[in-house]
């Protein structure tokens, strides 16, 4: 949660990327406590509503489960569902803007299997 | 729920308009930033909302209730002002001690614990006189009157215009403790936007003496865009909008433009669409022309 904010993206959409970043990396496990909407507030100087709206947007999505009086957990398999999301959106969200600054520089597909093939990071 | 409603505000100072016809909406518990230039009319808004000055037309009520010279209504309103070392009233030879006894007599709802918390916290000495203060520390007072006030609206004018970046991000996070605790409603006018953004939920956007726009922040922020490029490009893909501020350079251009609902940026072109900062947007609505 350490994350800092930037300008790019709105704010409640950071808040709710950064959760599922600390899921991710196991900063934050399964079935354990979310920092509430209003920690969240004062740890980065923002309303609590947009916090809220975030923290709202992962419990739509099952991500998170709210416990009555107690406070959001992390759901049981939200690190799987995180995953799967983020592969389904891995076309839009990283290929497309690759296709697009390739196209620009006159890189072509070819060109562009060969780097990713020699390429020693990520991927297997 | 209660509602802070003013209705047709004009405010006249020898002859001039300082104020035309304003209408706001105050909601309970939300923090509002209210932003404008120097001379839009903050002050003199923000001082009539809370019954400290007449309006020369329009009404203030808070559920329906006028608020001048009203105690029952008024008893719910607080309005902190600047504090500033040339200033018209006799303030300024008052002993901060002083000066925070008067607020005590005059805030029925006063919460002295919190008070002298926030004297400690922030290091004042209520010994010095108001005039001799540093201008980090007037605003330290202005901030300390408002939060320990407890007024369920609480109006901050310029509370952080003389505090250091460190302090001024401890304003906001004891603003937002205090918010969280008691639901309180809050109006801070600044001149320093970039930082407070995010703290508000509203925004009321100040010009001329006229509202501009009063909208919540997160959602003012995605809509507004800055669209540059080369100039055939940029006028494509934008024809049709409103556009705010445009620049030139050259070949390329760039210019604002806060999407109404249905509207979009056309897509095919080769241009960059970024997202700005409220101070750009600001700027947009409010700067001089490029």
């Amino acid at each position: 949660m350490n994350e800092i904010l930037t300008q790019e993206k709105s704010i409640y959409i950071q808040i709710k990327e950064m959760i599922e970043n600390d899921i991710l990396r196991d900063i934050l496990l399964e079935e354990e406590r979310v920092p509430s909407t209003n920690e969240l507030a004062k740890l980065y100087s923002i309303n609590p509503a947009t916090a809220a709206k975030g923290i709202n947007l992962l419990a739509a999505e099952g991500i998170l489960q709210k416990k009555r009086g107690i406070g959001m957990f992390v759901a049981q398999g939200a690190r799987e569902k995180i995953t799967a999301k983020r592969k389904k959106n891995f076309y839009d969200d990283y290929i497309k803007s690759l296709l697009a600054e390739a196209g620009s520089l006159g890189i072509t597909k070819r060109e562009l299997i060969e780097m990713i093939e020699s390429s020693e990071e990520g991927g297997r | 729920m209660s509602k802070l409603v003013g209705k047709g505000i004009t405010k006249t100072y020898g002859g001039k308009d300082v104020l035309h016809s304003v209408d706001l909406e105050l909601e309970s518990g939300k923090i509002y930033g209210m932003i404008g230039r120097n001379g839009a009319g903050k002050t003199t808004l923000l001082s009539i909302l809370t019954a400290q000055n007449p309006a020369t037309k329009g009404s203030v009520t808070l559920d329906g209730e006028p608020v001048w010279e009203n105690p029952a209504a008024l008893k719910h309103l607080c309005f902190s002002r600047e504090l500033a070392q040339v200033s018209g009233n006799n303030v300024n030879t008052m002993k901060v001690k002083e000066y925070l006894r008067i607020a005590a007599t005059f805030l029925p709802n006063w919460d002295k614990e919190m008070a002298d918390r926030l004297i400690r916290e922030f290091d004042l000495d209520v010994k010095k006189r108001i005039g001799k203060l540093s201008k980090g520390m007037m605003s330290m007072v202005t901030v300390l009157t408002a939060l320990a006030s407890k007024a369920d609206f609480t109006f901050l004018d310029e509370p952080t215009s003389g505090l250091d970046v460190v302090a001024r991000e401890k304003f906001y996070k004891i603003l937002l403790e205090e918010y969280e605790q008691t639901g309180r409603t809050f109006i801070v006018s600044t001149h320093i936007i970039e930082e407070a953004a995010d703290v508000f939920e509203e925004v009321v956007v100040l010009d001329k003496g006229s509202i501009l726009l009063k909208e919540n922040t997160q959602e003012l922020l995605e809509r507004s865009f800055h669209v540059s490029g080369r100039a055939e490009e940029v006028e494509a893909a934008v024809s049709g909008l409103r556009l705010y501020h445009e620049e030139r350079i050259g070949r390329s251009r760039g210019v604002t433009v806060l999407l109404e609902p249905g509207e979009k940026i056309r897509d095919g072109y080769d241009v960059s669409v970024q997202r700005l900062s409220l101070q750009k947007v600001f700027l947009a609505l409010c700067g001089e022309e490029a």
